[in-house]
């Protein structure tokens, strides 16, 4: 089953973030589904996962992003491993426990894109309309995915390794 | 039973045997005389009779328009399924004629225009909110490469900087990353365009005497990002000139609405044509 979890996200996450999200958009943020997806999945599955799907879902987001190819890549895989490691040492994860980690593994990523220079060098600027507004809207989703997600993952823990 | 007869019965029977006797022997006149005994008495039965009657009718009634109302309900349930279908289909025609004449308009414009082009439609928006890039679904099998000038009929669009078999990726002039050499049309001073992260766009290095206003309007120079000379850019709406500083700078409002972005051409080969004296107007809708 996670087989097949994998091979549906990696097939489909893209082509959602990249056409449907522009409808869920506010004041022009959309939530990075493929950050939410590898850090949930760090978080329930464990470093490794964390990090092959965040190679995986980074890369295919490079592809259609106007960014250096590589910047969603590394920064996507250095949150799995980082939710993974996470995941592996909190013993009782609840939603709001959840919130730090979503918001702060956000925050790293969207500090990697500042200073990778896709701000354009307003660096503040990007900081207050771009990043913290983000890590919000991640958060938020995240939390609100880990909630519904959590029994189902924990009881049969389909998705730990 | 017989035997209980009183006088009366007997004779109420004999009266019933003569008249039976009466209808077989002399029957015509038997028939008027019936007739007008049962005159009073049919008129008595109607009362009733027309109660039940009317019970009945209501009664039928009430059956056939339980009957029909069903039919009718399904009928209703069909009608109001085909008109779904139907308006689907109005919605589906209006948005193909609606595509019809956007590329019509396009593939008119790329005939006048002197550089080649390829049209290409937008499926997406950039895969994070760093970058204000669009997805369009041509690529290196259309002969799309980077750094090739995307514009509209319109004006200028931005320019590609990934391109894969059957896609590329295109960075929106109102992208802090992008920089496309332009001039303001009236006084040809030359500047670069470059996005903020407010999804606006702005001109540098414009020369400190140049005689810019507002509502000038910016055009491509022809010189780098792919653009022929002279395709809109957008219009001055403001300038920017600080004491000590080298040049002046201007914010653009751009020629075209990049929040409704469908169709677009891709210059492989910016040959330089003559800059138009004006915008090419998109084609009116003919009534």
């Amino acid at each position: 089953m996670k087989q097949w979890l994998y091979v549906g996200l990696v097939v489909g996450l893209v082509p959602i973030q990249t056409t449907l999200l522009e409808h869920a958009s506010v004041a022009g943020i959309r939530p990075d589904v493929c950050l939410i997806a590898v850090s949930l999945i760090g978080f329930f599955g464990g470093p490794a996962d964390g990090v092959m799907m965040g190679l995986l879902l980074g890369f295919e987001q490079d592809l259609f992003s106007a960014g250096e190819l590589g910047l969603n890549l590394g920064t996507k895989a250095v949150i799995g491993l980082l939710a993974g490691m996470v995941g592996r040492y909190v013993a009782h994860a609840t939603p709001a426990s959840v919130v730090p980690v979503m918001l702060g593994l956000s925050v790293c990523s969207g500090l990697a894109f500042v200073m990778a220079g896709a701000g354009g060098g307003e660096t503040l600027a990007a900081v207050q309309s771009v990043l913290l507004p983000q890590a919000v809207f991640d958060t938020t989703v995240g939390m609100g995915l880990y909630w519904l997600l959590a029994e189902r993952f924990k009881k049969d823990d389909s998705l730990v390794s | 039973m017989f035997r209980s007869t009183s006088g009366t019965r007997r004779v109420l029977l004999a009266l019933c045997a003569l008249l039976l006797s009466l209808v077989f022997v002399l029957p015509k006149q038997s028939r008027t005389l019936l007739q007008a005994v049962g005159k009073p008495l049919a008129d008595v039965v109607a009362l009733p009779l027309d109660a039940l009657s009317a019970a009945d009718r209501r009664i039928v009634d009430l059956w056939n328009s339980y009957v029909a109302l069903r039919n009718v309900q399904e009928e209703n349930q069909q009608l109001r399924r085909e008109i779904e279908f139907l308006r689907g289909q109005a919605a589906d025609l209006r948005e193909m004629a609606a595509a019809n004449q956007r590329l019509g308009e396009l593939l008119r414009f790329q005939a006048r225009t002197p550089s080649q082009s390829v049209a290409a439609r937008v499926v997406g928006r950039d895969s994070s909110n760093w970058y204000q890039g669009v997805v369009l679904d041509k690529g290196e099998r259309d002969g799309i490469r980077p750094e090739m000038g995307v514009m509209t009929l319109t004006g200028a669009v931005g320019r590609v900087v990934k391109s894969s078999g059957s896609s590329s990726v295109v960075l929106l002039l109102t992208d802090p990353n992008n920089a496309v050499t332009a001039l303001v049309q009236r006084t040809r001073d030359e500047g670069i365009i470059e996005g903020t992260l407010g999804g606006k766009a702005r001109m540098k290095y414009i020369p400190l005497l140049s005689t810019v206003r507002i509502g000038d309007p910016v055009v491509t120079s022809g010189l780098t990002g792919g653009f022929p000379k002279g395709v809109p850019v957008g219009t001055i709406t403001g300038i920017q000139k600080d004491e000590g500083d080298l040049f002046q700078t201007a914010e653009v409002q751009t020629e075209v609405d990049f929040t409704k972005l469908e169709e677009v051409l891709v210059v492989t080969v910016p040959r330089g044509g003559e800059e138009p004296a004006t915008a090419p107007p998109a084609e009116k809708k003919k009534p």
